[in-house]
């Protein structure tokens, strides 16, 4: 094992973290009248090159995607590339796994409905550990089953729950079967990799299993508004969440009622939900809620700068807040697109 | 005028001709009304729901653009090739006062989060509305589909039968009014034409019949 020079990642990332785009910045992009506005002033950030690069193909609302997207790759391959060879990347490959599996549900998708390859390819963020030419290889198979196999040749650890469930797959013919065991996995097998007590894997460890709290819970909230049967609900649960175990889940879903549900979570970390709106809870709008809990997770994994900085918190910390800004770029510039007042637009972003 | 045949035996067709056009202008001005109570009828439902479908596909774009602001549009794209799946209705058709219009079955198009195709773990809930508003929006389109189409036919046919009712009513039924007046006056003038040809005949007859006998008495 080699022993990481947290020394020189916590330069490093911290110097990317001085790039991040602050309130001023942010608020400079929401004054703006149009989008052409919004590419103007983000030329002005650490994204110019990104826009430059995008704006020969694209322009308007997707080249800023394209040009964001691009940048939210790039700063998660940079920081691969400090930590290469050390301990470290293993974390950061968890961190990134994220967009490894939904590359690959994006490809089974495509496939299962014989999608052309150059739109699945369109459809794909090679952020995670599956690089670009890696993807592009996967989504040139002809179908599903083929996916599944280069998958289990080049060994990739995802092909594993994909080949068990290809059969019943097969036989229903109902993607989801994959899908599923998938998300499974991915999940189950980052809490393995963190298994320990060293400080990093218990950094990762809390986040992930926060990670699963909030995915089970805004699936509870899924199968309460479409009324599914509570003993099915274990089926669409993940195990391992840090506040919430299965039977408190499923006691949740026995409920019937996202406000009783909601108001159920007291005493766990979730309870600031109890704070929003009760006509939320009427029109069982949960969208609204899962931006709480989006905001709730942002929170958490952009506090883990205060930790430890000779830790992989720093990193975990750097990731979250990429995402938060790269989440509010998107907001306002598709917010201009529409003409949605300022108000509103402020009203739809994550957390600044 | 085109050329008419100034007789009698004409005269009574014409007749017949404007009275058959009139019973036809009356039939079709009766098949008028009934085609626009129908479409009255029909046009209520299509402004409720045309209203509807404007407040819903506000409502989805509203959704459709946070969904794509806050999940990118790739992840919403990925969501969608998952739930690309084709529906066949059941198109049949029925009369109305002549008029085909189509009977759509009624089919609820929209469906639960375990019917989309996707998993629910690794979607967004905005997806999952988004999803959701649309399927309520082709479930409307559907809907209107069928009213609107009625509505477009019966349409139609009330301007082709107006159209029918106003060339009876301006042309046709004027036209063989006045050539029964053209054939009532030929006949007429004839009839009065004789009339003094034979008053001219018997003077002249009188007139030969007194001659010979004033020449015997000189």
């Amino acid at each position: 094992m080699i022993r990481v020079d947290y020394g020189y990642m916590n330069a490093r990332i911290r110097g990317m973290k001085g790039r991040l785009l602050n309130r001023d910045a942010l608020e400079r992009l929401i004054n703006k009248p149009d989008v052409e506005g919004v590419m103007v002033e983000l030329q002005r950030t650490s994204y110019r090159e990104e826009i430059e690069k995008a704006s020969v193909r694209f322009s308007g609302m997707s080249c800023i995607e394209t040009a964001v997207r691009n940048d939210f790759t790039s700063a998660f391959r940079k920081i691969l590339g400090h930590v290469h060879g050390e301990d470290a990347e293993k974390y950061i490959r968890i961190l990134l796994n994220r967009w490894d599996v939904q590359n690959i549900k994006t490809i089974l998708r495509g496939k299962n409905i014989h999608a052309p390859a150059p739109e699945i390819m369109d459809c794909l963020v090679p952020a995670g550990e599956l690089d670009e030419v890696t993807l592009a290889e996967l989504v040139k198979q002809p179908d599903v089953k083929s996916v599944i196999d280069l998958l289990a040749t080049w060994r990739i650890p995802y092909a594993q729950p994909l080949t068990r469930s290809f059969k019943e797959y097969f036989e229903r013919q109902d993607l989801p079967v994959l899908e599923y065991a998938l998300d499974r996995f991915s999940f189950d097998h980052a809490l393995e990799m963190v298994k320990g007590d060293a400080y990093d894997n218990q950094i990762l460890r809390l986040m992930i299993m926060a990670e699963i709290d909030v995915t089970n819970l805004k699936t509870v909230l899924k199968l309460i508004r479409d009324r599914a049967p509570a003993d099915e609900a274990g089926q669409y649960l993940l195990k391992g969440g840090i506040s919430l175990d299965l039977a408190k889940l499923q006691s949740l879903v026995r409920t019937g009622s996202i406000e009783a549900a909601v108001k159920q979570l007291k005493g766990t970390p979730y309870e600031f939900l109890g704070k929003v709106p009760a006509e939320v809870f009427i029109q069982e709008k949960i969208s609204v809620i899962e931006k709480e809990l989006d905001k709730y997770l942002i929170k958490k994994g952009v506090s883990q700068f205060f930790k430890d900085p000779l830790s992989i918190a720093l990193a975990v910390g750097y990731l979250w807040a990429k995402y938060n800004e790269v989440t509010n770029i998107r907001i306002i510039a598709r917010c201009k697109t529409a003409d949605i007042s300022e108000k509103e637009l402020r009203e739809e972003l994550l957390y600044v | 005028m085109e050329q008419v045949n100034p007789t009698r035996m004409e005269l009574l067709k014409k007749r017949a001709q404007i009275r058959l056009a009139e019973q036809g202008r009356d039939l079709l001005r009766e098949k008028m009304d009934a085609l626009i109570r129908e479409f009255f009828k029909i046009m209520d439902t299509v402004s409720d729901s045309r209203e509807k479908l404007e407040l819903v596909a506000e409502t989805a774009q509203r959704s459709l653009i946070v969904a794509l602001a806050v999940d990118d549009s790739v992840a919403l794209k990925s969501a969608s090739f998952a739930t690309r799946k084709g529906f066949t209705l059941d198109i049949r058709g029925k009369n109305v006062m002549g008029v085909p219009v189509p009977v759509i079955e009624k089919k609820r198009l929209s469906r639960s989060i375990f019917e989309r195709g996707y998993s629910i773990i690794g979607v967004s809930g905005r997806i999952d509305e988004v999803a959701e508003k649309y399927e309520a929006e082709l479930d409307l389109v559907v809907e209107l589909a069928e009213t609107e189409t009625s509505l477009k036919r019966l349409g139609g046919e009330l301007q082709m039968t107006r159209r029918r009712v106003n060339a009876l009513e301006q042309v046709l039924i004027p036209d063989l009014k006045r050539q029964e007046k053209y054939i009532e006056t030929t006949i007429d003038e004839r009839e009065r034409e004789d009339l003094f040809r034979l008053k001219k005949v018997k003077k002249i007859i009188q007139r030969k019949k007194i001659a010979p006998q004033s020449r015997d008495r000189t």
